[in-house]
């Protein structure tokens, strides 16, 4: 490896490592948050469903779950990332640096994050009497890269499109809104009356969603949705990068 | 015939004329004026600049409020880019635009110098390796695993500048900072700073303090508006600059 690169993995590992502790570091429970909140949004869920609003769905809670702490990884990056250059601005005008790293700290952050959920979401499969299977050592880092490919290539452009036009940050919050009642994480797809059902699909995050649930439900991994979710994530990143690289060459005199 | 390390080729540099965003109602009434704009107002910061540093060299700027001086040192850095021109740099640089960039109030002292470190051009473990001589230029070994949000700006200053000539510069900018912490901190930091140049580290200094221009430098460039006013020894420059500003 050389120098250079070298220096360059060690800044994106130090801006995200920064990301992940920074918004604990005032607080006496730390990184432990990032536990506590699943159990807690878990026990809230479990209670919710079980007691008062009981749903005919097999297991309502893991359901729930295995699609809602991939989605929350989502969301919560790319709210994060739209002002992830914005709040830098004294580092984007005065050092020189990738400035995608910003955004790729962002994303891996809560990706990590979403990773201390998955203990979690194994005791809930426990809980259901059913057992986590071999196929999640595979399942899961596969699943990872894909949203890892799609969250990034949505935050990249969400970033630099913000810092031109603020109001970017406000639409992004009515859009997550949206993006969360059309993609399957609180219903399963076969709700969805038959003839929209292949628009469902068009989404990439529905097939994303699907492929998590059927992995923490089902120990089955999905090759045709990852598949098709993958190719329509790897489009995103490219159209992504390429925003950011157009729209960057400018960024200094908008921020 | 050194090498240059720095070469500007005609540079012009236009920023958009930014008024504060107008609001909705405004911007629906005059829609078919903003369609251009982009292209048409614009105000010029620099106007065909011409720059060759040699290796080795201590170029001083200097210049009135709003003559290019920072817009110049940006370009240099590369977080600007030119509207026409070329700007060549051959080596690895180290800003002094602004000390401490980057900074988070609530990382300790070391976390942010690791941040600075590898932001300057260092990898962890050579930032590592430097830790003790940071420190101890700084003056400050008991505060390093405390919070910088904790520290005086005095603190703060010599901190990040201590980094910075840490950083092992090849060329190094710097924007108007030796006034940092008090007069014996003034004086560390300008031997640091002549110490490196010494060296034959590549060096623009902007400033507006002729004294200290006059001590450093061994060329002096004059901007006016956007222009170069005057191009030559510290001396003769510095007379001129004086003369027509009283």
């Amino acid at each position: 490896m050389t120098r250079e690169l070298r220096r360059q993995f060690d800044l994106l590992r130090l801006i995200t490592v920064k990301e992940i502790t920074l918004k604990y570091k005032r607080t006496y429970l730390g990184i432990l948050w990032s536990l506590l909140n699943p159990v807690l949004s878990t026990m809230i869920f479990y209670i919710a469903f079980r007691i008062f609003m009981r749903i005919r769905v097999e297991n309502y809670t893991l359901f729930l779950v295995s699609a809602m702490f991939p989605w929350t990884a989502f969301s919560a990056a790319s709210s994060l990332s739209a002002s992830s250059l914005i709040n830098n601005v004294s580092l984007i005008k005065k050092i020189r640096f990738p400035r995608q790293m910003l955004v790729i700290s962002v994303v891996i952050a809560q990706l990590v994050n979403f990773l201390f959920s998955i203990p979690v979401i194994c005791v809930v499969v426990l809980l259901y009497d059913l057992t986590p299977g071999l196929s999640w050592i595979a399942g899961i880092p596969i699943l990872v890269v894909v949203q890892f490919t799609l969250t990034l290539g949505f935050c990249l452009a969400l970033s630099m499109v913000n810092a031109y036009f603020r109001d970017m940050e406000y639409i992004i919050g009515i859009f997550l809104n949206m993006l969360f009642w059309l993609t399957p994480i609180i219903y399963p797809v076969s709700t969805v009356p038959e003839r929209y059902r292949a628009y469902m699909y068009i989404n990439p995050l529905t097939s994303l969603m699907s492929s998590w649930r059927e992995l923490f439900m089902r120990n089955r991994i999905e090759w045709r949705g990852i598949g098709l979710s993958f190719a329509v994530s790897l489009g995103v990143l490219c159209c992504g990068m390429l925003i950011f690289q157009t729209l960057g060459r400018r960024i200094d005199e908008v921020l | 015939m050194t090498e240059p390390a720095i070469e500007v080729t005609e540079v012009w540099k236009k920023f958009p004329m930014t008024r504060n965003h107008p609001g909705f109602k405004e911007f629906i009434v005059n829609l078919p004026r903003f369609a251009g704009r982009n292209g048409k107002t614009g105000f010029f910061a620099l106007k065909g600049v011409n720059l060759l540093v040699k290796k080795g060299e201590c170029v001083g700027i200097v210049g009135r409020n709003g003559a290019g001086k920072s817009t110049l040192l940006s370009l240099v850095l590369g977080t600007l880019r030119p509207t026409a021109g070329r700007v060549r740099v051959t080596k690895k640089i180290t800003p002094l635009l602004e000390l401490g960039a980057g900074f988070h109030p609530d990382l300790t002292g070391r976390e942010n110098v690791f941040i600075n470190g590898v932001l300057l051009g260092l990898t962890m473990r050579e930032t590592a390796m430097r830790m003790d001589a940071i420190e101890e230029f700084a003056e400050m070994k008991e505060f390093m695993d405390m919070p910088v949000r904790t520290y005086s700006s005095g603190m703060y200053m010599r901190l990040a500048f201590s980094v910075a000539i840490h950083a092992e510069p090849v060329i190094l900018l710097i924007d108007e900072i030796l006034s940092v912490g008090d007069r014996s901190f003034q004086k560390k930091s300008k031997d640091a700073l002549l110490t490196l140049i010494r060296q034959g580290v590549t060096t623009l200094f902007v400033s507006h303090n002729g004294q200290s221009v006059k001590e450093i430098c061994d060329r002096v460039v004059w901007l006016d508006h956007g222009e170069v006013a005057g191009d030559g020894m510290p001396d003769d420059i510095l007379a001129r600059y004086d003369s027509s500003s009283s």
